[in-house]
């Protein structure tokens, strides 16, 4: 298995395969960071296109400075969702979609999960911006505590007192909703 | 203050341990009997939001990206990875020039391989195929060029299908067959291959399970990275193509407008019937 900086590197010189290895081991994690940044399917569709898209023009100018490539492909979903919100922001609120489909198996847990899903998109919308960012990558995207942090350009240690206060806050507007 | 940092630590790693090793959250608390108490609803917390996060993509929107990714890398490539004019004798390079200039410029021909048909610069794409195919004098490249272009019409039936251009999609259908057609002709004249095999001929790029891609390249280049160099390893090509196109064609069924779902049709018959011609030719 190559080490991910010999696959950019493969990918800078246009090696095809390394790319495609690279959007493959990427797509479903920015897909999800951006689910829960954005919520709605056709949007969260689209950008999660146009990254790697944005991604595939400007490789030439990634440069290893112990930054992984992981952190500059969530640093483009990131500035993409955070400008896309900014211009929705001065539209209405849209509705949370429906259609975002969670992983569950069965019909049963599909509902609940589902359920689960509009919940938690409706309570990360009461989140501060730094605390959204944390919860999408920490446990949307499955990262880890170090990588967030480099992703986040923060100390690990404020990465883990966002992630306590962001899951406190969610607790609460749970708590909240299911009263 | 130092309260909090030790909790946030405790809390983080209770995280790991339940969300990396698969510790129950009853395991975690029992480690830490004190913050029990507080860390308890947190971690039930994490559990719920772990589980809602876990969206999946749809798989025809996750095949129609994938394709359409593969086609923006291959045009990336291209240009880049060929050094179009570099083989070809000086009579030709002149000709090129010429029928490039006459055409539309440079630039214009550039940003035309992009183009999709419901653009100005499609009719420029088109042409520069011609050339391309004009300039090849292997029948091998000039098959894997057909190959290469072949691929072309099916990324541009899937975008005028999205668009619920019925018409438009029979029009590159006819193209499409065209392309096939001649990619018969073409491989039917390759000469049989020695005793190497496909797998020799064929560079397989690791991490498995992604399909060959399929590169266009003229004449006279070294051998590429996945490139075929006969008409074995073109054949392992070909049917990672049509296996590719015909899935995605598939995927793309549900997605479109009603009103095109006929001219769709007609346009993955079309493509199984030429697939299947070109990969009997290369038997």
């Amino acid at each position: 298995m190559p080490s991910e900086e010999s696959l950019v590197r493969r990918a800078q010189n246009n090696d095809q395969e390394a790319f495609a290895q690279l959007y493959e081991e990427h797509f479903d994690k920015i897909y999800r960071y951006l689910a829960l940044r954005v919520g709605n399917e056709m949007e969260v569709e689209d950008m999660t296109q146009q990254v790697f898209l944005n991604a595939l023009r400007s490789i030439s100018s990634f440069r290893w400075r112990g930054v992984p490539f992981s952190a500059w492909l969530y640093r483009i979903a990131h500035n993409q969702a955070v400008d896309h919100l900014r211009k929705k922001r001065k539209r209405a609120s849209v509705p949370l979609d429906e259609s975002l489909i969670s992983s569950g198996d069965s019909p049963h847990s599909t509902t609940e999960l589902k359920m689960d899903v509009e919940q938690l998109l409706q309570a990360t919308r009461r989140l501060t911006e730094a605390q959204r960012e944390v919860i999408s990558l920490r446990f949307s995207s499955e990262l880890s505590i170090a990588r967030v942090a480099r992703i986040m350009d923060k100390s690990e240690g404020a990465v883990k007192a966002l992630q306590h206060s962001a899951i406190v806050a969610l607790r609460r507007t749970m708590l909240v909703t299911e009263q | 203050m130092k309260k909090d940092k030790e909790f946030n630590n405790i809390f983080d790693e209770c995280l790991e341990r339940i969300v990396v090793d698969g510790e129950t959250l009853e395991q975690c608390l029992e480690r830490y009997p004190e913050q029990a108490a507080e860390l308890k609803p947190l971690l039930e917390t994490v559990l719920v939001v772990k589980e809602a996060s876990a969206v999946e993509p749809r798989p025809e929107f996750k095949a129609r990206a994938r394709y359409q990714f593969r086609s923006a890398l291959q045009e990336k490539a291209a240009p880049k990875r060929r050094p179009f004019f570099g083989w070809v004798p000086r009579w030709a390079t002149a000709l090129a020039i010429v029928l490039v200039v006459l055409m539309a410029g440079g630039g214009t021909v550039a940003a035309a391989s992009n183009s999709m048909p419901d653009s100005i610069l499609y009719p420029v794409k088109l042409a520069t195929e011609n050339v391309q195919l004009a300039l090849t004098t292997s029948e091998l490249s000039r098959a894997r060029l057909c190959a290469g272009f072949a691929d072309r019409r099916v990324v541009e039936i899937i975008y005028m299908a999205d668009r619920g251009d019925a018409h438009q999609v029979e029009v590159i259908t006819r193209r499409l067959d065209d392309r096939l057609d001649m990619l018969v002709v073409l491989v039917s004249e390759l000469e049989a291959d020695d005793a190497n095999g496909a797998e020799a001929m064929l560079s397989v790029p690791d991490g498995g399970d992604m399909e060959p891609l399929l590169v266009e390249e003229t004449a006279g280049q070294g051998r590429g990275h996945g490139q075929p160099q006969n008409r074995a390893g073109l054949r392992v090509v070909v049917a990672g193509s049509a296996a590719n196109n015909h899935a995605v064609m598939w995927a793309m069924l549900d997605e479109v407008p009603e009103s095109v779902r006929e001219a769709l049709l007609e346009a993955i018959a079309v493509l199984e019937d030429g697939y299947e011609d070109v990969l009997q030719a290369l038997e």
